[in-house]
């Protein structure tokens, strides 16, 4: 370890050399390193998101419940009181025909005119609950039960196709992790086996003279960990400009999708991605200096 | 410094490359090892430095036992040696600064002096001059002195040179072994390997050993300084 220390400035300066060895290799070795884990990033980002969605929507869990219509306010009242009551929802609170009608007007925006042109107010009074998503089918077969109740209206389609993007989402950043792996280390371990045979000569010298393995390695350590990690850096740096294209993209069209916050979502990320560059650069390295050890 | 008993090296093909080397080195000494080309002479200096193993018989070098399963015995072995390569092993595209350095940048030597005992060690050999020029663009005898200059530098116990005068001429061969012979002292031995018999036949004070076909045949012990 003090013998490394000590000679930092020459193995900065053999790293150098190794590197320029085989520069067009070393070249494309940290190009296409870079674009895998810019996959990659975008692959954790997707997931990262879509997580993130589901979460919130899980959060925002509510259902509608319609009654019937020669309900008095005491009645509704009664049974929102009873709605409540049921293991697995949060609140339940009663949205009368004028809320609902300006709750429209505000969705419509612009559009809301539409609504002038009819003579009523068409919209019903409804019961409001929010609920615990994962109890929704004990909830139901409850409110089944309840008299006075015509129908109800739940989102859980729409949540559980976001849950199955973001399963899939999921499996396929497992598999992209997997392959990111798999390639890094087999393209840093090729890149430093490289570096060792045409530097055979003078590593049987240094051997031959006593230099312990450490020193030998060292210069190929550096090699691999620069390669990957620059390869991560650049990677790093096209993530976060495409996040901010996406989410430039996203703030129009989409605006209601409960995104995370871009600055937020690119550090965590960028510290990812480093970390995961560093430890496969070490792996990548240990591969290729222990299959060319002899 | 040296004690062999009844040393054989058989390679894998069958070839026996030594057959029942006895020797002792001691302290001081300078042993030629002469011989024609293929008779054992780097044979015998890589089992010296643990690069190859007896495969009979007993070797100890600066106190190590010599056998398989030691790296980390033979690497210490290896840092007290000062070896000089037949083919120098220069690194390219390095100075003769730079190489004498490498030599030294893994040893227990403070930073602070390992650029100070190169430079010392590149004028003692004559190359003041050349010390900042790339080894490949150095004269044949030149990089002979770079090499010399590396081993010398490390502070050995025992320098071993492996033909360190072929391909010079006469004065340029007499010049390198009596730079070599410099080194002697009291506490260094030195084991040079040599076919230029007719340059070593008037040193009395070095021991004389003749390698044959692997055998080891001693021609003539030193006289005592």
């Amino acid at each position: 370890m003090k013998n490394i220390l000590y000679n930092t400035g020459y193995f900065i300066k053999e790293t150098k050399t190794i590197i320029r060895l085989n520069l067009l290799s070393n070249i494309l070795s940290f190009l296409s390193i870079g674009l895998i884990f810019f996959i990659l990033a975008m692959m954790i980002s997707g997931w990262w998101v879509s997580s993130h969605i589901v979460l919130a929507i899980q959060e925002e869990a509510e259902i509608s419940i319609y009654y019937s219509e020669d309900m008095d306010a005491a009645g509704a009242d009664r049974l929102a009181e009873e709605i409540g009551n049921i293991e697995g929802v949060h609140e339940a609170r009663l949205v009368s025909k004028e809320e609902a009608y300006s709750r429209m007007e505000k969705i419509l925006g612009k559009e809301a005119r539409v609504l002038e042109y009819l003579d009523d107010n068409p919209f019903n009074p409804f019961i409001e609950a929010k609920i615990q998503i994962e109890d929704i089918s004990l909830i139901l077969e409850k409110l089944d039960l309840i008299e006075g109740i015509e129908h109800v209206r739940d989102n859980r389609e729409v949540l559980e196709r976001i849950l199955g993007i973001s399963q899939t989402i999921k499996v396929l950043g497992y598999l992209i992790i997997t392959a990111v792996g798999i390639s890094t280390t087999v393209i840093i371990s090729h890149i430093i086996r490289m570096g060792i045979y045409d530097c055979r000569e003078q590593i049987n010298t240094l051997r031959l003279m006593g230099a312990p393995e450490a020193f030998i390695g060292f210069p190929f350590i550096l090699e691999g960990l620069l390669l990957t990690m620059g390869g991560g850096a650049l990677s790093s740096a096209l993530a976060a400009y495409a996040l901010k294209y996406l989410y430039t993209q996203a703030a129009g069209p989409i605006a209601f999708i409960p995104l995370p916050p871009r600055e937020a979502l690119a550090s965590s990320l960028v510290m990812l991605i480093m970390f995961l560059s560093a430890s496969l650069g070490t792996v990548g390295v240990f591969f290729g200096l222990s299959s060319a050890k002899n | 410094m040296i004690e062999a008993k009844g040393v054989c090296l058989e390679y894998p093909d069958g070839t026996m490359a030594l057959k029942n080397i006895e020797l002792s080195v001691k302290p001081g000494e300078l042993v030629y090892v002469i011989g024609p080309s293929g008779s054992g002479k780097t044979s015998l200096l890589k089992l010296f430095m643990g690069a190859e193993y007896p495969t009979a018989g007993s070797l100890r070098v600066l106190g190590q036992h010599i056998s398989k399963g030691q790296a980390s015995r033979i690497r210490g072995l290896r840092r007290m040696i000062g070896p000089v390569f037949q083919d120098f092993r220069l690194i390219k595209g390095r100075t003769a600064l730079e190489n004498v350095m490498l030599g030294m940048r893994f040893l227990d030597i403070p930073s602070g002096c390992i650029r100070e005992n190169a430079g010392n060690a590149l004028k003692k050999v004559g190359l003041e001059q050349k010390m900042l020029s790339l080894v490949e663009h150095l004269s044949w005898g030149e990089c002979q002195r770079v090499a010399i200059a590396r081993a010398v530098s490390r502070e050995p116990v025992l320098i071993i040179a492996d033909e360190p005068t072929g391909n010079l001429d006469k004065d340029n061969a007499l010049n390198i072994l009596e730079l070599l012979k410099s080194f002697r002292d009291d506490n260094k031995a030195i084991i040079i390997t040599t076919h230029a018999t007719h340059l070593i036949e008037d040193d009395r004070y070095a021991v004389h050993i003749r390698m044959d076909n692997g055998n080891m045949i001693m021609e003539r012990p030193g006289e005592l300084r």
